[in-house]
């Protein structure tokens, strides 16, 4: 394995079970729909707040990698080479690896009401190696979940990184 | 199962990743500059994978007939897609899954019909 890899390997398994937390800010429909918009989506209940049915997209705030509000995408310099956030994936600041999404596991509690303030959190639960060598990489599986003040946690994910 | 639920498509170009990317607050290099994917050892910029969950989710959430019945979605990448490539969400299945449930088996497929993601989503039942 590659002494980067090995590298993350090793930070990993010293972060496993640790709890970060990150504000997300505040939540609002136009954002929402804006996401909605990006993504192609056409049901009204999703890209139109006057609606009463309206809902924010339930994929917004399990794609969202920052808050929306200004600041708190942090400056350029929290940011690896390949433009990833240096904390995104879990322990590979400053190293010469390739990061891959593998996918998600999604479950929501409750839909979250527009003009919430959020607070995700996010752990490391999984560290494993995959494949042979010379092309073996590591996955990793943290855990996220988002909540608000008023309604606790409002949806949670398991979300894999492939590392190589 | 086909007739009654057509597949669901889309075909993101550049300009869809880069909107859902400033959206999203994404500033992942291989989503945007084609050179860096390529120096990545991909064929280009690449979809997102949380663009493929909202496709996902759009098919779990019409079979269900509204996005507040999607109680959980899952998914695994098989291989990368790029802008242009007409991606095609398909349900395959649909099983119960406890009272009031029902677990759908999702694919998406390329315009190759080789699989990009394949997933699953669980929605409440109610009006099906």
């Amino acid at each position: 394995m590659r002494r980067a890899l090995r590298e993350v390997e090793t930070r990993a398994l010293l972060s496993l079970g640790r709890t970060g937390r990150r504000s997300l800010g505040r939540i609002r429909a136009a954002d929402a729909t804006a996401f909605a918009e990006a993504a192609g989506e056409t049901d009204p209940r999703l890209l139109d707040p006057s609606r009463p049915d309206f809902l924010l997209h339930p994929m917004y705030l399990v794609s969202l990698l920052r808050g929306p509000g200004p600041g708190l995408a942090g400056p350029p310099e929290e940011l690896r080479p390949d433009g990833m956030y240096r904390d995104e994936v879990p322990g590979t600041d400053g190293l010469d690896v390739l990061l891959m999404a593998g996918g998600q596991r999604l479950t929501w509690h409750a839909p979250l009401r527009k003009d919430q303030d959020v607070e995700q959190t996010h752990r490391l639960i999984s560290v494993r190696r995959k494949g042979r060598q010379p092309n073996r990489f590591l996955v990793l599986i943290v855990h996220k979940t988002w909540s608000t003040a008023g309604q606790g946690v409002v949806v949670e994910a398991d979300e894999t990184f492939l590392v190589r | 199962m086909s007739e009654v639920d057509p597949p669901t498509r889309f075909t993101p170009d550049q300009a869809t990743l880069d909107r859902f990317g400033a959206s999203t607050r994404n500033p992942h290099r291989i989503h945007y500059e084609d050179e860096f994917a390529r120096e990545e050892g991909l064929n280009g910029t690449v979809v997102m994978a949380q663009l493929h969950g909202c496709l996902l989710f759009r098919a779990a959430a019409r079979w269900a007939g509204d996005p507040a019945r999607v109680v959980s979605l899952g998914w695994r990448n098989r291989a990368p897609s790029g802008p242009g490539d007409q991606l095609t969400v398909t349900v395959t299945g649909a099983t119960a899954a406890g009272t009031g449930m029902i677990r759908l088996e999702l694919t998406e497929t390329g315009p190759d019909g080789a699989p990009r993601c394949i997933g699953y989503a669980v929605v409440r039942a109610v009006g099906k």
